[in-house]
């Protein structure tokens, strides 16, 4: 018999694909970079190099960042719309972190559209004008300078804490739509799993934002000292 | 894997003498609601249903106006038929199987509140129709087609793995529970557990696997599996303790294996 796929079937199943594997490998990229400014300015600008020294740099981020960032918040803030919340008669903590995920996801829709209109376009009057995009030498100085606001600090944790539950628990969502968990007990594993990442990545993220205030972030400088390496300069490569 | 984990069998030590019960009431289809309060001579032993029918014998509310007797669905009245789920106390259940004594320790106090179901269309009172869910079985071929004309010979083997997951599904008497505590449930959004966990029995069916391809196909429609947002609500509510996500996990995966990336091996 022909297999038939309705629309709704269709943008559910991308919906979940572009949660994990163009958004959520990038955000690991992303943490990653943001990381580095624990070793100071020299380091962090030196990874954003890098990053714009990626070949097809702007076909990468078109459709392997806006394209599928746009589509994932869209239909989640539609798929939000559908929820006819219960938490209060059916206080259980699936049924929490159901609403979680749609509470993150519409922070994130709103935090997300700042964050890019703050450093990667530089476009907000009264904030940041210089776009982190092409200015790699500056990125550290830009974020630094904004995070001397108190609220904007205070914007970033929570933008990464949202951040890092719904990508956390996204991943159990992903595994169980997709028929890769079954059982309860595989679940209950995969939800411990997912929740360990969802610490992991808002511990690490938010150290991260103070990484910008304060060298090494929350943690003890000594930690950081040692792994500062100056990078030799490289002559250009000869033809 | 018992069946009434959710029936306390708690006994009141200090009973009240009468118990309220506070009750949504709707003369008919689209008609607005109103709430009626009555009371009760408490008993011991007594259930939503036994309650129900001594309201019904003097239908009197406590502000003494006399009105018509409260209407519900009931049948068989040891949980096994489904037809008496009302929402108590905001929890959606089976009314026969709803112990006085049990709601009041629960709530520290004499009231009972009753609400006919909300993602059905409400008759009368707390009577209401569920007509869609047999729909829902229709369009995921939710039976096995054994016609012919000539004898077919002894059915095919079944493990009594198969068999006894199998039977835990077969359990489902289409109450309404499921659907009434899924957050992402309502007319024409989502086909809900139910049906989803009915087509899992029959795909794990020898002979109803012949047509998997057909109730995954009626799961694949606007309103189908996809639009599960994994409360897991089902699973708690659920009188029979019917392993509901894992049905829909498990025909998840019938879905991708078959139909996203049956391709690959056609």
């Amino acid at each position: 018999m022909a297999i038939k796929f309705s629309t709704t079937f269709l943008l559910r199943k991308l919906h979940q694909v572009t949660g994990i594997v163009p958004l959520g490998m990038f955000y690991f990229v992303h943490i990653y970079t943001n990381v580095t400014a624990m070793n100071g300015p020299k380091v962090f600008n030196d990874h954003v190099q890098d990053i714009h020294d990626i070949p097809f740099l702007l076909f990468i981020e078109v459709f392997g960042i806006f394209l599928p960032l746009a589509y994932h918040s869209i239909y989640g803030v539609l798929i939000s719309g559908e929820a006819k919340v219960n938490v209060l008669s059916y206080p259980y903590a699936r049924n929490w972190f159901y609403l979680f995920q749609r509470i993150t996801g519409g922070f994130l829709f709103f935090f997300l559209l700042f964050h890019l209109l703050n450093f990667r376009f530089g476009l907000i009057p009264g904030l940041n004008m210089t776009p982190v995009a092409g200015h790699a030498q500056e990125a550290f100085s830009i974020v630094s300078t904004e995070f001397q606001k108190g609220w904007i600090v205070v914007v970033y944790i929570l933008g990464v804490l949202a951040t890092a539950w719904h990508l956390g628990y996204g991943f159990f969502l992903f595994v169980v739509d997709w028929g890769f968990v079954i059982s309860e007990k595989a679940q209950k594993l995969t939800i411990k799993a997912a929740l360990v990442l969802a610490l992991l990545l808002g511990l690490v993220g938010v150290n991260a934002v103070f990484a910008f205030v304060r060298p090494c972030g929350l943690l003890p400088q000594s930690l950081c000292e040692s792994s500062h390496v100056k990078r030799t300069p490289t002559a250009p490569a000869r033809f | 894997m018992s069946t009434n984990e959710h029936i306390h069998k708690q006994k009141l030590t200090d009973p009240p003498k009468t118990v309220k019960f506070k009750i949504q009431r709707r003369e008919k289809e689209g008609a607005d609601s109103h709430w009626e309060t009555f009371e009760v001579a408490y008993r011991r032993n007594m259930n939503v249903i036994s309650a129900l029918m001594e309201i019904r014998k003097n239908p009197v509310t406590t502000d003494g106006k006399e009105t018509t007797p409260p209407v519900w669905d009931m049948s068989c009245l040891e949980q096994v038929c489904g037809i008496c789920t009302m929402v108590i106390n905001g929890r959606v259940r089976q009314s026969c199987s709803a112990l006085i004594d049990d709601l009041l320790v629960a709530t520290g106090g004499n009231t009972v509140t009753l609400q006919p179901m909300t993602k059905f269309p409400n008759v009368r009172d707390l009577k209401v129709d569920r007509t869609r869910m047999f729909e829902h079985l229709k369009q995921v071929n939710a039976w096995i087609d054994l016609d012919g004309s000539y004898d077919l010979g002894p059915g095919p083997h079944i493990s009594s793995e198969v068999a006894h997951e199998r039977y835990v599904y077969s359990r489902c008497m289409t109450c309404g529970c499921c659907l009434e505590a899924c957050p992402q449930y309502s007319e024409n959004q989502y086909i809900g557990p139910q049906a989803i966990a009915q087509a899992r029995l029959f795909n794990m069916h020898p002979v109803g696997k012949t047509e998997m391809d057909e109730r995954l196909n009626g799961l694949m429609e606007e309103n189908g599996i996809a639009n599960c947002g994994n409360a897991q609500n089902c699973l708690q509510v659920c009188p029979m303790s019917i392993p509901l996500p894992r049905a829909i996990y498990e025909t998840n995966r019938d879905i991708t294996v078959n139909s996203l990336f049956g391709w690959l091996k056609r």
